[in-house]
C-alpha cells in the first residue's frame, strides 16, 4: 500500500475505541498474570513466582496431568475424525486409535484433579466443578430449547410476534431484579409458587436455594421412600458424594434461572440464522424425498451449525463468568454448595482482599475458558466448515 | 451478505390464517410463553399484596396495596439510585456512540494498514472474561498503576470503561460497509473529508443501527452488577441493581416491598424495550449471524 494522508484520519479515527480497549480489555490481562506472581494483599508486596499458583493448583505434577489431559482430548478428538484418512489402510485404526487416546485422558484428568484436590485450594477447585456443572448443564439445555423454539416461531402463525417479545423478556431484565424474584418462587415456603406446585403432584416441598445436598441424592431418597411407603416398610435413605452425584439441588435452581435468561435470546439469534437459509434447499430436499424430519436433520441443523458453534462459544464464555444472579442467589448456608469460580475469584478480591491470589485464580479460569472455546472450535466449528 | 434484510422480507409476509394443524404448535409455545413470564406476574402481583396476602397462597391482592412502592421508595434510596442508572446510562450511551461511530467507520470505509490485523485483535477481547479483567480494572482506576489519582466511586470510574466494545464496533461497521461507494464518491466531488462525510451523511442514514447501538448499551448499563458493587461504597453514584442489592442484603425487607424495589427496576427497561423491541430483536439477530 503506498502511503496516503487518509491514513491519518483513519488512524485517529480508531484511535479512541483502540486506546480504550487496550487500557481496559487487554492490558489487564497481562497484569493479571503479571499480578499473580507477586505476593499482593491490597498493596504489592515481594515477588513470589508461581507460589500463588501452587496454592491454588496444589500439585504441579497433577496440574500438568489435568490440562494435559484436557489437551489430550483435542488430539483425540482430530485422531478420530482426521489423522488417518489419507492412507486407505490406516483408515480403520483411527476410531480406535482416538478412543484409546480419549480414555488416556480421561485417566490423566480424573487422577490429576484427585492429586489437585489434596493440596490445592479447595474453595476454588470446588469452584471450578460448580463452574463445570454450571455450564455444561445449562448451555446444551439452552441450546436445544431455542433451537425448538425459533423452528416452532419460524412457523409463522399469528401472534408469533408476540410469542417472540416474551421470550426475550428476561434477558432484558435486570439479574438483581429477576434473581431475587426467583429466590422468592423457589422460596423453602411450602405456600411459595413452586412448592404448591409441587404439591399438586405430591411431591413434599424442597428447600431449593437452602438446599446443599446434590439433586440425584434427592431424586433416589424421593423415589425409595416413595416405594418404601407403597410397600409398608421403613425408607431406606442413600447418600451421594463426589463429582458423579452432579450439582446441589441449590445450584441447579441457580442454573434454571440461566437457562430461563438465556433461551429467549438464543432463540432470536436461530431464527435469524432460520430465514437465512435458502428455500431452495428445502425444496431440492423435497423433491429428493426427504421428509420433515429428515429436511430438519439434513438441512437446517448443518445450514445452523454456525449458529449453534458462535452460540456454543459465546455460552460457555457467559456460563463460565456468570456472577450476577450466582452471588444475589446464593445463602451462607450454602456457599460450598452453589459459588463458582467466578464468585470465589471475587470474594477472594474482595472479601479476603487477596489480590495475587484472586488473579493467579482468574488466570487458571481463563486458561480452562481458552482450552474450551478451542475444544468448541475443533469440534463444532469443524462440522460447520466440511 | 445481508440477512437481516432477508429475514426482514420474510417476517413481513402476513402469516397464515388459523388452522387446527397449528394446535400443538400454539400449545408449546403457549407452555414456553408462560414460563417466560410467570415471573413478571408473580412480581407485579406480589408486590401489590399486603404481607397477610404474600403467605396465603393468594394468586391477587384483593386490593392493590400501592402504598408498598411508596414504602420501598423511601425505605431505600430508590430516587437517588435511578437518577444515578439514568445518568450512568446517558453517559455510558454517549460515550459508546462518539467512539463506536469514529471507530466502525474506519474499519469499514478506509484502507490502511493493520487495518485487519487490529480489528481482529479487537474482537478476540469478546472472548476475554470479565472475572479475568475486574482486578487489574479497579487498580487501575484506584491509581496504582498509571499515576491518575483515585477515582474510585467516581462517575468516569463507572463509565468510561464501558466506552468502547469490540461488539458495537462491529455492529457499526457492518452497517457502514453498505453504504454505497457512490455517496462517498459524491462527497469527495464537493471538497468533503472523511470527517464530513461521516458526520452528514453516514450518521443521518445510519440511524436504526446507532439506536440498535445505544439500546444494547442501555441495557447492559442498567444491568451491570459487579464492577459497580465493587467501586461504589457510598450511595453517590450507586446504580439501581446494586441499590437493590443493598435493599435485600442489609433491610432483609418482606417480600412484598422486596417486589415493590424489583418492579422499579425492572420497569424503565422494560418500557423501552416494549417500544423498541424490534430494533432490539433484529440488532442481536444481526450480530449473531455475523460472529
Amino acid at each position: 500500500m503506498r502511503w496516503r494522508g487518509e491514513w491519518i484520519t483513519a488512524y485517529a479515527m480508531i484511535f479512541p475505541a483502540t486506546a480504550l480497549i487496550a487500557i481496559f480489555g487487554l492490558f489487564p490481562i497481562g497484569y493479571a498474570i503479571y499480578m499473580s506472581l507477586y505476593r499482593w494483599r491490597i498493596r504489592q508486596g515481594g515477588f513470589v513466582g508461581l507460589d500463588n499458583y501452587e496454592t491454588v493448583l496444589g500439585d504441579w505434577g497433577g496440574a500438568a496431568a489435568f490440562f494435559g489431559g484436557l489437551l489430550l482430548i483435542l488430539v483425540a478428538h482430530h485422531l478420530w475424525t482426521r489423522a488417518f484418512r489419507a492412507h486407505a489402510g490406516w483408515r480403520r485404526y483411527g476410531p480406535l486409535v482416538g478412543a484409546l487416546t480419549l480414555a488416556s485422558a480421561g485417566i490423566a484428568i480424573s487422577l490429576g484433579w484427585s492429586r489437585m484436590v489434596e493440596a490445592g485450594e479447595a474453595r476454588f477447585l470446588g469452584g471450578l466443578i460448580r463452574t463445570t456443572y454450571y455450564g455444561f448443564l445449562s448451555v446444551p439445555i439452552q441450546i436445544v430449547l431455542a433451537l425448538i423454539l425459533a423452528s416452532l416461531l419460524f412457523q409463522r402463525l399469528r401472534g408469533s410476534e408476540t410469542f417472540r417479545m416474551l421470550f426475550f423478556l428476561p434477558y432484558v431484565t435486570p439479574a438483581v431484579a429477576g434473581a431475587a424474584v426467583y429466590a422468592a418462587l423457589f422460596s423453602p415456603r411450602p405456600e411459595r409458587p413452586i412448592n404448591t406446585l409441587l404439591g399438586w403432584f405430591g411431591i413434599p416441598p424442597q428447600d431449593w436455594l437452602f438446599e446443599t445436598d446434590p439433586v440425584l441424592e434427592l431424586l433416589a431418597n424421593g423415589v425409595l421412600a416413595r416405594i418404601a411407603r407403597l410397600a409398608g416398610t421403613e425408607p431406606i435413605e442413600v447418600a451421594l458424594s463426589g463429582f458423579w452425584a452432579g450439582p446441589s439441588l441449590a445450584l441447579v435452581t441457580i442454573i434454571v434461572f440461566g437457562i430461563w435468561t438465556y433461551t429467549g435470546y438464543n432463540a432470536v439469534i436461530f431464527l435469524a440464522g432460520l430465514a437465512n437459509i435458502p428455500r431452495d434447499l428445502y425444496e431440492a430436499a423435497e423433491i429428493d424425498g426427504a421428509n420433515g424430519r429428515q429436511r430438519f436433520l439434513h438441512v437446517t441443523i448443518p445450514m445452523l451449525s454456525p449458529v449453534t458453534f458462535y452460540l456454543t462459544v459465546l455460552g460457555f464464555i457467559g456460563t463460565f463468568q456468570a456472577f450476577t444472579h450466582l452471588y444475589v442467589m446464593r445463602v451462607p448456608a450454602t456457599r460450598d454448595a452453589v459459588d463458582t469460580a467466578s464468585v470465589v475469584i471475587f470474594d477472594t478480591f474482595y472479601k479476603r482482599n487477596d489480590f495475587s491470589l484472586a488473579a493467579a485464580q482468574s488466570i487458571v479460569l481463563f486458561v480452562i475458558i481458552l482450552i474450551l472455546t478451542l475444544f468448541n472450535q475443533r469440534v463444532l466449528g469443524g462440522r460447520g466448515a466440511r | 451478505m445481508p440477512p437481516a434484510r432477508d429475514a426482514q422480507v420474510r417476517l413481513d409476509v402476513p402469516p397464515p390464517a388459523f388452522r387446527l394443524a397449528h394446535l400443538p404448535v400454539y400449545v408449546a409455545l403457549t407452555f414456553g410463553a408462560v414460563v417466560s413470564a410467570t415471573p413478571f406476574a408473580y412480581m407485579l402481583s406480589t408486590s401489590l399484596m399486603n404481607l397477610g396476602e404474600t403467605i396465603n397462597r393468594q394468586l391477587l391482592p384483593d386490593v392493590p396495596q400501592w402504598g408498598n412502592y411508596v414504602e420501598a421508595w423511601s425505605n431505600a434510596s430508590f430516587d437517588l439510585y435511578m437518577r444515578n442508572s439514568i445518568i450512568l446510562s446517558v453517559v455510558t450511551i454517549l460515550g459508546v456512540l462518539f467512539t463506536s461511530t469514529l471507530a466502525g467507520y474506519a474499519f469499514a470505509r478506509i484502507r490502511f494498514p493493520g487495518r485487519n490485523v487490529i480489528f481482529a485483535i479487537l474482537l478476540s477481547t469478546l472472548m476475554i472474561p470479565g472475572t479475568v479483567t475486574f482486578i487489574p480494572q479497579f487498580l487501575l482506576v484506584r491509581g496504582d498503576i498509571v499515576p491518575w489519582g483515585n477515582w474510585l466511586d467516581t462517575l468516569p470510574a463507572l463509565t468510561i470503561p464501558f466506552f468502547s466494545t469490540a461488539f458495537i464496533i462491529f455492529l457499526f461497521r457492518q452497517f457502514f460497509a453498505e453504504i454505497p461507494d457512490e455517496l462517498w464518491d459524491a462527497a469527495r466531488l464537493d471538497g468533503a473529508g472523511h470527517l464530513r462525510f461521516l458526520v452528514q451523511v453516514v450518521v443521518p442514514m445510519s440511524r436504526p443501527v446507532l439506536t440498535t447501538g445505544a439500546l444494547l448499551t442501555f441495557v447492559n448499563t442498567w444491568n451491570e452488577f459487579l464492577w459497580p458493587l465493587l467501586i461504589t461504597y457510598t450511595p453517590t453514584w450507586r446504580p439501581l441493581g446494586v441499590g437493590l442489592y443493598t435493599f435485600i442484603t442489609e433491610a432483609g425487607p418482606e417480600t412484598h416491598l422486596l417486589m415493590a424495589g424489583s418492579v422499579i427496576t425492572i420497569v424503565p427497561v422494560l418500557i423501552i424495550y416494549f417500544f423498541t423491541q424490534k430494533q432490539f430483536t433484529e440488532g442481536i439477530a444481526t450480530s449473531g449471524l455475523k460472529g
